[in-house]
């Protein structure tokens, strides 16, 4: 148990440390690096919650991912024209576009969950694989908001009392909010609606004999962690001042899914780990070679099938039942 | 069996699969504080009519009254709750958790707190000390803290029947809690199941007939779905009709 | 009408390039229980090898033969390596472990042929229109391929239905020892119908090059495409395949005809557009949504 605390305790103590580190090497990328690496890390670890805890395998996920940068995006445009929308002003304040994308991706997640959940297994990757694949073809289809080439976003929201432009802040801000939720995080995957979740994935006929209904269970959790990644695109579209409908592609689900068991399925700290190796072999290898997935696909495929536990297992050892 | 009114009445049930018929008119009850022991050779439907007591089967046709209210439509998660406890025969456990994790999940069933997200569950004494008791009770408190895999068969059924207990309803449905186990560890589970006697309205299926004329009150045949004699141990005993069709079998 | 006739037409061959994939795929899945993402790969691969071989060789025969080699080559070596040792995994272990065998295919095929392989013309043997109809004239290419799909059709109808293989796909056994019992060797058995899957997928590899882009990534729109056409037909059937393909491709094909006219004449031409190019492309995925809530288990769900 305290060996994966001190594990935890490593990736966070040198999270916090990057701009320190950058200022001393003189490395004007690493900060940037490292905060696309905690935004993902963001994406990865609410579909962990399902994906590891409760066994969904929900490949649209990545629709919140777009739903989050297209908010932001979609809001500061009409802010830019000068115009409203639906009536509204809007508003560049993150205070207001960040929880109002949020809600968005929850209530789109309630939706989506409430239809995909009454299939399951490949019926359920597939629906929701559907429905990433429409919202894709919508956000394609909006022309007047970019089409397939996505839309530029001119500023980053407004947080009052902090310099967002600075990417040292803003990473700061994004390492935060990665802490609070993997918290968040942390507590549900420990609390009762937690281990019945878990319940699910283990033995789902005792879960439903003991008295556990599947639909209340399943699809809060579906909830909450698209609300989880709809945050991640929100910051991914501040942090890129861009976004583009392969936000919600089902490839970016894949992708998702790739640095979750690269890290580590089901132990919410793994997928920070796997997204930071995913992103940064990506780093890496493209800049030797753009044929990188050559080395990636083979690494993915070992990992899955000899070592489910990911590199978050293999730090930490011994069992992981938590 | 002092109550004149049955706990849980099965009255005409149906369950047809193509042209098989599982379950073929079955008029059955157990009363609040009896052992009803259901035996029958191999294929007779016992599990299948477990399967409709406990609602993951749904049945053509008659119905299932628990203290003469029908309950046949209920869903499956809610048979627990109006006071049907069922244990499978090939035990259904959750691998990744421990001992006392599987039997708190029962206790946590019953109380308001299953849908918390905040606290911690396994911290959480109104959860764990029922559990520890439940384990106490078939024997298992020294593996409380191990892994489900780590657990003898003997020990899976224990736990198995831990859970059910826990799930304090006052209809226990049993199925083959003895599967698999030696002759040693039958005599200990039977011991338990002793103890447990009066307690509750127990449907037992079983094979052992030493088991069976130990600890039950009444029993029922069942063959071809059908039951074809019900009454006390002896008068089974000494059917001619149960004798041929199945004791006379053995 | 004739607008019709040649959209249901053009439907049709896409059906029949659907149903090369999907009944693979599905085989692959029924019997093997194996959720096989990389199917669209062994597609690329296909359209890869013909293209070059066009290219080097000039003929549309060799490419052909180029196409299926290739993918059946490929497709036994995945199953060699990676695959067998999926058949015991649950579903979640087989699509991330063929999803990394798709980024490797991607990256693999580029290496070897670059990423932008030559057009592929039509061979001359095939080239040129039909009168099917007075006053319709339909290209023969796509008449073959409609062909070969049915060919395709019939020999697989054949496989299932004569041959003591086709017998397990019936009996939908995936239990060693039903299989045992046959006299089959059953890791022979999946090698088999695994590689009989990639060669379908090259197969149509080989179709879809004259006609779809023939560019890294291919694999993964058809894959999708396919995955559509086997939860909507039913998932483990063959005939499931038939449906489905045959579904998927004439609503595509209609969608794509009809909805731009559709929409423009409901919705002011700022809208139309853009909501009948989203249409379009989801007009597949909204089947499938409609079929799954209705029918769970699809049109023509495998007995089981």
């Amino acid at each position: 148990m305290t060996r994966k605390y001190i594990v935890v305790g490593i990736i966070f103590a040198l999270l916090i440390l990057v701009p320190p580190i950058a200022n001393v090497t003189d490395d004007t990328f690493l900060v940037s690096m490292v905060t696309r690496f905690v935004i993902y890390a963001l994406a990865a670890v609410s579909l962990d919650l399902i994906l590891g805890y409760g066994a969904l395998v929900s490949f649209g996920h990545a629709a919140f991912f777009g739903i989050g940068g297209y908010v932001v995006a979609i809001v500061g445009f009409h802010m830019d024209m000068g115009d409203t929308l639906f009536g509204w002003a809007g508003s560049n304040s993150a205070l207001v576009i960040w929880p109002l994308a949020m809600i968005m991706s929850a209530v789109v997640g309630a939706v989506m969950g409430a239809l995909s959940l009454r299939t399951s297994g490949i019926q359920f990757i597939m629906i929701t694989l559907a429905f990433a694949q429409m919202l894709y073809f919508v956000l394609v289809g909006l022309v007047q908001y970019g089409g397939d080439d996505g839309l530029s976003i001119t500023n980053r929201n407004l947080i009052p009392g902090l310099d967002v432009d600075d990417n040292t802040t803003f990473y700061y801000v994004c390492l935060v909010l990665l802490t609070v939720w993997v918290l968040v995080c942390r507590r549900i995957v420990n609390s009762p609606f937690g281990m019945v979740l878990r319940g699910f994935k283990q033995n789902e006929r005792r879960n439903v004999n003991l008295g556990y209904a599947p639909m209340p269970y399943k699809l809060s959790a579906f909830v909450i962690s698209a609300a989880g990644t709809g945050l991640a695109g929100v910051l991914w579209a501040n942090y890129a001042l861009y976004a583009s409908p392969d936000m919600a592609s089902w490839l970016k689900s894949g992708e998702l899914m790739a640095m979750i068991i690269l890290g580590g399925m089901g132990t919410i700290f793994g997928p920070i780990i796997g997204a930071a190796v995913f992103l940064g072999l990506e780093q890496i290898l493209t800049a030797w070679t753009e044929h990188w997935m050559l080395f990636l696909g083979p690494v993915l495929i070992l990992v899955v099938l000899f070592s489910r536990r990911g590199i978050f297992g293999w730090l930490v050892g011994g069992r992981n039942n938590d | 069996m002092t109550d004149k009114k049955p706990k849980l009445e099965i009255r005409n049930l149906r369950k047809s699969f193509g042209a098989l018929a599982a379950t073929d008119d079955v008029n059955l009850t157990v009363y609040a504080d009896e052992i009803h022991a259901l035996i029958g050779p191999n294929g007779a439907g016992k599990t299948t009519l477990i399967s409709q007591i406990s609602g993951e089967i749904m049945p053509d046709s008659g119905q299932i009254l628990l203290d003469g209210k029908d309950i046949t439509r209920v869903p499956p998660h809610q048979r627990a709750a109006v006071g049907l406890a069922r244990s499978f025969q090939i035990s259904q456990l959750y691998h990744d958790f421990t001992v006392e994790d599987n039997v708190a999940m029962a206790v946590q069933a019953g109380t308001s707190k299953r849908f918390s997200l905040w606290r911690n569950a396994r911290k959480d004494e109104s959860l764990r000390k029922p559990a520890r008791e439940a384990l106490a009770k078939v024997g298992l408190e020294h593996r409380a803290n191990d892994l489900v895999s780590s657990l003898a068969h003997g020990e899976k059924r224990q736990l198995e029947l831990a859970i059910a207990l826990s799930l304090n309803a006052p209809v226990l449905l049993l199925d083959e809690p003895m599967a698999g186990l030696g002759a040693e560890e039958s005599m200990l589970m039977k011991d338990i199941l002793q103890g447990l006697k009066g307690q509750y309205a127990m449907l037992l299926v079983e094979h052992d007939m030493d088991i069976v004329f130990a600890l039950a009150d009444r029993v029922t045949v069942l063959v071809y779905g059908h039951p074809i004699f019900t009454g006390t141990p002896d008068e089974v005993r000494d059917h001619p009709d149960v004798r041929d069709a199945y004791l006379g079998n053995e | 009408m004739y607008m019709f006739i040649e959209q249901a037409m053009n439907g049709l061959q896409y059906s029949a390039l659907l149903f090369l994939l999907s009944a693979g795929l599905t085989l692959i899945f029924g019997i093997m229980n194996v959720v096989n993402l990389a199917h669209g790969s062994f597609y690329m691969v296909g359209a890869f090898c013909a293209a070059s071989a066009v290219a080097i060789t000039g003929s549309f025969s060799v490419a052909i033969l180029a196409a299926l080699v290739g993918a059946a080559v490929y497709g036994l070596i995945v199953e060699k390596l990676i695959i067998s040792r999926l058949y015991h995994r649950d579903h979640l272990d087989q699509v991330l472990a063929t999803l990394g065998v798709i980024f490797f295919t991607n990256a693999l095929v580029t290496l070897v042929f670059g990423r932008s392989p030559p057009f592929v013309d039509i061979p001359p043997l095939l080239s040129g229109s039909v009168q099917i109809l007075p006053g319709l004239n339909y290209p023969i290419m796509r008449l073959a391929f409609i062909g070969a799909g049915v060919l395709v059709a019939i020999g697989l109808w054949l496989l299932i239905s004569r041959t003591r293989v086709g017998m397990l796909v019936r009996a939908g056994a995936d239990d060693a020892e039903t299989v045992d019992a046959l006299g089959i060797n059953i890791s022979r058995l999946f090698t088999m119908v695994f590689t009989l899957g990639a060669l379908l997928g090259g197969f149509a590899g080989v179709m879809g090059a004259p006609l779809l882009a023939v560019e890294i990534g291919m694999g993964e729109k058809i894959l999708i495409t396919t995955l559509v056409v086997i939860v909507v037909g039913g998932v483990g059937s063959v005939r499931g395949a038939l449906v489905g393909s045959l579904l998927v491709g004439l609503v595509d094909s209609f969608g794509r005809a009809y909805i731009p006219i559709g929409m423009s004449q409901l919705l002011p031409p700022e809208y139309s557009d853009s909501v009948s190019s989203s249409l379009v492309s989801a007009s597949i995925y909204i089947l499938m949504a409609i079929v799954l809530l209705v029918k769970p288990r699809g049109l023509v769900p495998a007995q089981r």
